[in-house]
Parts: C-alpha cells; structure tokens; sequence
C-alpha cells in the first residue's frame, strides 16, 4: 500500500504524520528537534515507519513544512505552516462541524488564521520575532517555577487565589517579573494561572486581528496544557475545539496535501 | 563627534562589517535569480563599488546631503551643486545610531545617524558641504540637532504640518524660497532662470525615464523583477543623475527587446505585489528580496525610494524664475502620499489606481518598528484595499536579520493563500 508523509520541522519538536491512500490518518510522531534538525528529522520519519512496518519506499510523496522545511532535501516538496495548518484543521474539524478560525501557538510563534467555507487560508496574523506567548515562553515559566512543563495544567486549576497579573510582554523581562512575585510570596499556583491568562490575552488580540468566526480551533503543543486552554476559553469566551493529537494537525495537513498533489498527477 | 567603535580604518575595505553586509545582499540579488539583464551589471556594479570596495563616487563642487524625498534636488543643480540622498538601508549603521536615538525608533534615522557619525562611511560620496532635513516626522526632525552636534551643517526646510490648505501650501512656497536663498549663500552663485531650466530639464529627464521602466512592469508576465527596479531607484540617491539617466534608458531599450521576445522574468503565475509602506533602501532589501525568492514578483511601489520619489513630475505655469519656484514647491508637497500628513487618502487612491492597473494580486505593507505614522495608517489602508477586494499583509520589521525565518513564513503563506484563491476562482 502507498502512503503519504508530513514532515513538520518546528523549532522545537519534529513531528511527522503518514496518511494512506483513502486519506486516512496512518500514525503520527512527534520528537525533540534538537540542533540538528535534518538528520533528527530523518530519525523520527524512520521511527514511525519502522512502527508501522514500513519502508521508505512505500511513502510516495512527501512534503516538509514548518521552521526547518527548506533544510530537508529529500522532501518532494515544501509548503509554508500556515497553509499546512489550515488544510490539517479544516479536515481534523469536519468532525467537530467544521472551523473558520485557528489558533496555533508553537515553540517560537503564535499565529491566527481565518480559513473559508472551502478550507483556503482568506487571512492571518503571526506575532512578531518575539517569543512572548508561544510554547518557549510557558517553557521558561515552568523552568523558573521548578515545576514539569506537564504539571501547568494543574496547578492552573488548583490555584486558591485570583490569577496574578503578568504584564512583561517580553518572555526575558517575565522571567524577571515571575522571580519577582515568587520573591514577594505568592503561590506558584497563581503565578501559573497568571501566565495562562497573560499568554491567553495576547492571543485573544492576534485573533480579534483576523476576525474570529465559529469555531476556533485550538493546536500546537501548548495546546496540551488543559490550563491555558482553559484561559483562552476565558478570554474567548467561547469553546475551542482542541482536536486529539494538537501537535501533528500541521504535520497531518501537510501529509494531505502530499497525497492530493500525486494523485491529481502534480508529482 | 567621531564614533569610538569605528575601528574599521586598520581593516581592508572589503573586511569591514558594512561592506561584506552589503555584499551579501548584492550576491543574493546577483546570484539567487537566472537572467537577471544585462544592463542591470551597471548597477551591480557601482554599488560593489560604492558599498563594498569603498571607492568613491567622484562629485564636482558643493555636495548637499537630503535626509527626504522634500528637498527640491532641482534648486540645488541650478546653484551648480550636487545632491546626496542621506536616507541608508544598513543594519550596521542602524546599531551604531542607537547610541543617538532612543531604542525603538525607527531603523531608517539611526541607520542615517549611524553612518554620518562614521569616519569610514559608504556610499563614499564625499565630505557635505550642507546637510538639507526637512521637518518631516518627529524623528527625522529631532536628527537635526544630532547631525549637527557631529559637526555637519545642517539646513531645516520647514515643511508644513499638513498638505491640502492653501495656508500650508503658502507656508512651503516661503520655505523653498528661504532654501534657495541658503544655497545662494552657500555657493555664492545667483539664480538665474537659465539654470534652473536646465536643472529641471536635467531631473525631468531622469523622470521620464524611471516613467518608462515603471510602466514597463505593467506586463504580464513581467519584465523584470522589484528587486533590480528597487536596486535602480536605489542609486539615484547617489549616483551621477546624467549617467542614472543613461543606464536606464539601456535598461528600458533592453526591457523593450525583452517584451518583443516574449521573455519572462517571473513565472505566468507568479503572484504579482504592490509593495507600500517604509522604504527598502539599500542594503536593507530584505522584504522586497524574501517575497521574490518565494516566487511572489514585486510589480509597483508605494514607497519613498522610488515611486513616491520619482513619479510625480513638475508642472510650471509660466516659465518665469518665481513661478518656477513655486511649482517646484508644489511638486514636493501636493502629490506626497507620506503619512505624515493628517488626511492622507492620497495615498490610498494611489494604492488602489496601482493595484488596478498593474494587476496585482496582493499588497505587502512594510512598516519599521518605531515608525508610528506607518503603523497608524496600516488599518485605514488595509479596509480600503480590503473592501476592493485585494489582499494586504501588514508585516513588521526593521533592519536586523534575525526574523528571517518568521518573514519567509509570513510571506510564503500570503503567496500560497493568493494562488489557493486564483486556482479556485477560475
């Protein structure tokens, strides 16, 4: 049988996903991208090959996208993550009745996108060269904090108190701002939910930039962290749509696209 | 004031950290697209010249720098001397003019302040004999004192602070006269209506040439590509006008021989981009260079490095020395589309006449960090072009490498979203 790759190269985490020939989701991975992205890259599209038995062979068109698209040769192709994203959250969402806004926030970007009723991208906005509310900011909390990335989430919702307020936009100055309320006494709890929700206004303000329409879907590694979920519903003050796998939706849509441009004879 | 981080003099030329920033972009431009034309090698040329090797480009008589596109060039030919557009594009010069201006000012200042505080400063065009700052926005007009506490000389041409009143336009027609009677000063010569004929002839001449390259990026598929064309405005901050003049007209003639072959510079499909907002200046041709390399083709600009620069001609009423004057004047003020201005719908129904009339598909809008007048106009221009149905993407940026990546994402999304749009359409 034939199968399709999406190779999204982010700055943080590689992740890989294989769709068959009908266009169903085959397997996904996700691993650390490390400094050497290319051959990290090739390492985690063997491994998930290897799991399911297969070899490279039977992946007949493969498309890379994501920070590190241009470093990997051996794709067929590459496209920008923001287009990937939206193919990948247009099919993943079929399943929740459809979405018109994404919200994806990554290990050094936070983007907003607004797809049509036909899946294309109509707008987007991406927060500029700076790591405040991305998936490194949340990574420098938690290292400043001394707690595990994956522990965020509770201790969001274990809080007592009011979220404190973190008004630093820069990720370096909050890391400052965080050691100064830590210095003062306040509980990591609510410094937590602070930095959920200061990270969940930024957001809020990147998607009123591109006009927010029903539903909002939310992916991106961050999007593990059932606590600035929470905070973005919040602020939203809506329901987001936070699919099974958040961090492989781009990978997945760059994989349908593979499959699309050889079958309508592109490759 | 001498800088004391320049200790670039003891390095060859070539080794300086603001030649071989300058040369990384001209080998970008040079060697990241095939047939790039021919006579395009005068240019490539002459800025490896000016920026990489550092030679000087040979002036005769008094030089007068301009730090904007408001100072009337064609009075200070017709005193015989030579203008200078200050305006620079590099980031080494933008670090080196933080140490004037505050941190989040706008790229385009401190790069000019960086570079006039340097003893080793490109373009080599020679110690000024006056520096001309018209009163433009807030930054450029804070410069004045900065400039001068380097020891330049430094003349502010006031500019009102808006364009459309009769009021304003009386104000600037008393300032333009006021320059001319500096420059008389200056080079002890008179005005006469002889020299400043020949003068205008000499500028109009470069007009009607940049006219003739400018409409021939009306075809599609195009001619030629915006970052030879940003390249070729480029140099006229610099270089001699007549032999500007001279090389574009090659460039036309070729660009001629080029249509009648059927020559494509860019794919059929290349998505075609107005590009608008902060101007590319050289070496700072990131933006224009990233949308080119992703298959995007810059077909117009809205920008003060060259379409705002060049476009709009003079016209004279009655060929009498204080008429001349006068319209000279108003060329400078009425048709300038720069935000500074209040009511600047100019510039949007220029945006929307460029648009409709090179057949472009989307409009990148370029805005420096710190330039505030840019980014206030972002929105109003953005629901103009909006409700005409193009696209925008607004992006901002400044003279640092380092979004690179995010920029190349950004526009490569935009691109992929145009042609996703076209494809489906027909």
């Amino acid at each position: 049988m034939n199968y399709f790759a999406g190779l999204d190269i982010g700055s943080t985490a590689i992740k890989v996903a294989l769709v068959d020939e009908e266009g169903g989701l085959a397997g996904v991975h996700v691993s650390d991208s490390g400094s050497l992205f290319h051959k990290n890259a090739k390492a985690a599209l063997g491994l998930l090959l290897e799991r399911h038995g297969l070899v490279r062979e039977q992946v007949k068109y493969l498309i890379a996208t994501g920070y590190g698209r241009k470093l990997f040769k051996e794709a067929d192709d590459s496209i920008s993550e923001i287009t990937a994203n939206a193919i990948g959250a247009f099919e993943v969402g079929k399943a929740f009745g459809g979405v018109r806004t994404i919200i994806n926030i990554g290990g050094q970007d936070s983007k907003a996108i607004q797809i049509d009723a036909t899946g294309s991208v109509s707008n987007f906005a991406m927060n500029d060269k700076c790591a405040a509310g991305t998936g490194r900011f949340l990574d420098v909390a938690a290292r400043n904090l001394d707690i595990d990335l994956e522990e965020l989430g509770d201790y969001h919702f274990n809080g007592k108190g009011v979220p404190l307020t973190i008004n630093s936009t820069c990720t370096v100055f909050a890391e400052s701002e965080i050691i100064g309320l830590l210095a003062n006494g306040h509980g990591k709890e609510e410094i937590v939910a602070g930095i959920h929700y200061s990270i969940a206004k930024r957001t809020l303000r990147l998607a009123k930039r591109v006009g927010i329409e029903d539903r909002v879907y939310f992916d991106g590694g961050p999007a593990l962290n059932k606590g600035l979920v929470a905070a973005i519903q919040d602020e939203l003050q809506r329901e987001l749509v936070v699919p099974e796998h958040p961090q492989t939706t781009t990978a997945f849509g760059a994989a349908i696209l593979a499959r699309s441009e050889f079958l309508s004879g592109n490759a | 004031m001498t800088n004391p981080n320049a200790k670039t003099a003891a390095l060859p030329y070539n080794r300086s950290r603001q030649a071989r920033e300058a040369e990384t972009m001209l080998d970008h431009i040079t060697d990241d697209f095939d047939d790039n034309p021919p006579s395009m090698a005068y240019f490539y040329d002459l800025f490896r010249r000016a920026y990489c090797r550092g030679e000087s480009i040979e002036r005769e008589g008094v030089r007068v720098g301009t730090t904007c596109i408001h100072a009337p060039e064609e009075l200070i030919y017709a005193f015989g001397a030579t203008p200078v557009r200050l305006c620079n594009g590099s980031y080494h010069y933008d670090q080196i003019g933080a140490d004037f201006m505050p941190a989040k000012s706008c790229s385009l200042v401190k790069a000019t302040l960086g570079m006039l505080s340097s003893e080793n400063a490109i373009p080599k065009t020679g110690k000024l004999d006056l520096i001309v700052n018209p009163t433009t926005c807030d930054q450029k007009k804070k410069a004045s004192a900065m400039m001068a506490g380097m020891g330049h000389s430094v003349y502010e041409l006031e500019l009102p602070p808006a364009k459309e009143s009769e009021q304003a336009r009386v104000y600037w027609q008393r300032s333009v006269r006021e320059f001319a009677v500096r420059l008389r000063q200056l080079t002890g010569k008179k005005l006469t209506r002889k020299n400043l004929m020949a003068a205008m002839a000499k500028t109009s001449r470069a007009q009607v040439a940049f006219r003739t390259l400018h409409n021939f990026r009306r075809k599609a598929p195009s001619l030629i590509l915006g970052k030879d064309v940003f390249l070729v405005t480029n140099a006229y901050f610099f270089d001699d006008i007549d032999r500007w003049t001279d090389a574009v007209e090659r460039l036309n003639a070729e660009l001629a021989q080029r249509e009648k072959d059927g020559f494509c510079a860019a794919q059929k499909k290349a998505p075609r981009i107005l590009f608008t907002g902060s101007p590319p200046v050289f070496p700072n041709l990131k933006l224009p260079l990233v949308i080119e390399q992703s298959g995007g083709v810059v077909v117009a600009d809205e920008t003060c490095s060259a379409n705002r620069m060049l476009y709009d001609m003079t016209s004279v009423d009655e060929w009498l020395l204080n008429n001349m004057v006068d319209s000279l004047a108003d060329k400078y003020l009425k048709p300038c589309t720069c935000p500074i201005f209040p009511n600047n719908d100019d510039r949007i129904r220029r945006l929307l006449d460029l648009a409709k009339s090179f057949a472009v598909d989307g409009v990148v809008y370029q805005t420096f960090a710190g330039c505030q007048v840019y980014e206030m106009e972002q929105r109003s221009v953005a629901e103009a072009l909006n409700k005409a149905g193009i696209v925008m993407l607004a992006v901002e940026t400044d003279y640092s490498p380092d979004d690179l990546g995010q920029l190349t994402t950004r526009i490569e999304a935009f691109l992929e979203s145009i042609k996703t749009r076209k494809r489906k359409a027909t």
